[in-house]
């Protein structure tokens, strides 16, 4: 019972692409900024945790946006849309969701096996759980090698997808002209 | 026989008066605090959960015995990350060492009101030497002792791993108590 695409994306779709895109945007700066800006140390403690609280928060927004996928049928891509960038666009999106889990999967992996062991508390307010599993590891220096080298280098391959599809949303939009943008922009639909 | 034998002994037992060196700690009034340095921005906690006993005779400070004892997992400073981390395993371990003591058996008179109870403070099993000071103020048969201590907290492996640098939190941490007790018996 797969009835016609619909021309937009639903309220909840847009609400969460742009939430997730704005968390994601912020754990950018945030991530950069505390690991290779000179900070007070402070202050590095304090981006840390807001790191940790928003990676939290987003992964929980993405399992919202991944259920209201498997669920919905997203609006269809233009018919003279030539295949090879059809696949390109599955493909980009498809590797987007996966770095969306990937990235806080490992990011909570990396705070489990850390040599710091601090308790994560949401917003200083709402503890946190460890990583089922990997808490429980009893050395847990090879899991810390792993996950942060993970957790760095899916970064950048992140950072360089989001550039990809941001430029692909724009091209589309000013170039194409083709109403691919507009599907996904909260008003002016 | 053996009934009246048993009898008897407790009749002795509950009849003999409480040893009027006895001093009982009373809670309510009394504190144990520390403070300490956590990315250079000071805090400040407290143990919830300690007990103690007290033998001193003011005429004999030599002869004066003290324990206290520690619930190692009862340490709080408002903070729910630090309190959290506090009990584990790269600080107090609470789960292996529940209890920190500290004993000590005569009290060094420095004149006024002023004291040295030269003892033992046992953190996660390691036991020190410690030499603490105080202030013994004794008004009818309350007792009031209050004092400071400066402990360097990685002297009984507090904070283990990248802990034992003063990098994230201070290596000092400084200790207070209030101490307040009722003299037992008559």
């Amino acid at each position: 019972m797969r009835g016609s695409p619909p021309v937009r994306y639903d309220l909840a779709a847009i609400l969460l692409h742009w939430v997730i895109g704005l968390g994601i945007a912020v754990l950018i700066v945030l991530g950069l900024a505390m690991v290779h800006l000179p900070l007070a140390i402070g202050l590095k403690f304090q981006l840390y945790q807001l790191h940790k609280s928003i990676g939290i928060t987003v992964l929980l927004a993405v399992l919202l946006r991944v259920l209201w996928r498997l669920t919905h049928q997203p609006p269809a891509l233009p018919q003279d849309m030539p295949a090879a960038e059809k696949t390109a666009a599955s493909a980009s999106h498809f590797l987007l969701y996966g770095l969306m889990l990937a990235m806080p999967l490992t990011g909570w992996a990396m705070v489990t096996v850390s040599p710091y062991d601090i308790p994560t508390v949401l917003y200083g307010v709402m503890p946190w759980p460890d990583m089922p599993v990997l808490s429980t590891l009893v050395d847990k220096k090879p899991a810390d090698a792993i996950t942060t080298f993970l957790h760095h280098k899916l970064g950048y391959i992140f950072i360089a997808l989001i550039c990809l599809h941001a430029a692909a949303a724009l091209r589309h939009h000013f170039f194409l002209r083709d109403g691919i943008l507009r599907r996904m922009l909260p008003f002016g639909g | 026989m053996k009934f009246f034998a048993i009898a008897a002994l407790a009749v002795l037992l509950l009849a003999s008066p409480a040893n009027a060196a006895d001093w009982i700690i009373q809670p309510a009034q009394s504190q144990l605090g520390f403070s300490g340095t956590q990315t250079g921005a000071p805090f400040k906690g407290s143990f919830a959960k300690w007990t103690g006993q007290i033998t001193y005779d003011p005429a004999n400070p030599a002869a004066a015995h003290v324990k206290i004892t520690v619930d190692t997992a009862s340490a709080a400073t408002g903070d729910t990350q630090r309190d959290g981390a506090l009990p584990g395993a790269d600080w107090f371990n609470a789960t292996a060492f529940p209890q920190a003591v500290f004993e000590a058996t005569g009290f060094v008179a420095k004149g006024g009101n002023n004291f040295v109870a030269d003892g033992t403070l046992t953190i996660r099993g390691i036991a020190k030497k410690l030499s603490l000071p105080f202030t013994l103020t004794i008004a009818g048969k309350k007792a009031t002792a209050i004092g400071q201590v400066i402990l360097p907290r990685t002297d009984y492996g507090v904070g283990q791993g990248v802990w034992t640098t003063g990098d994230y939190v201070g290596l000092n941490v400084d200790v207070t108590f209030t101490l307040v007790a009722t003299q037992s018996g008559d």
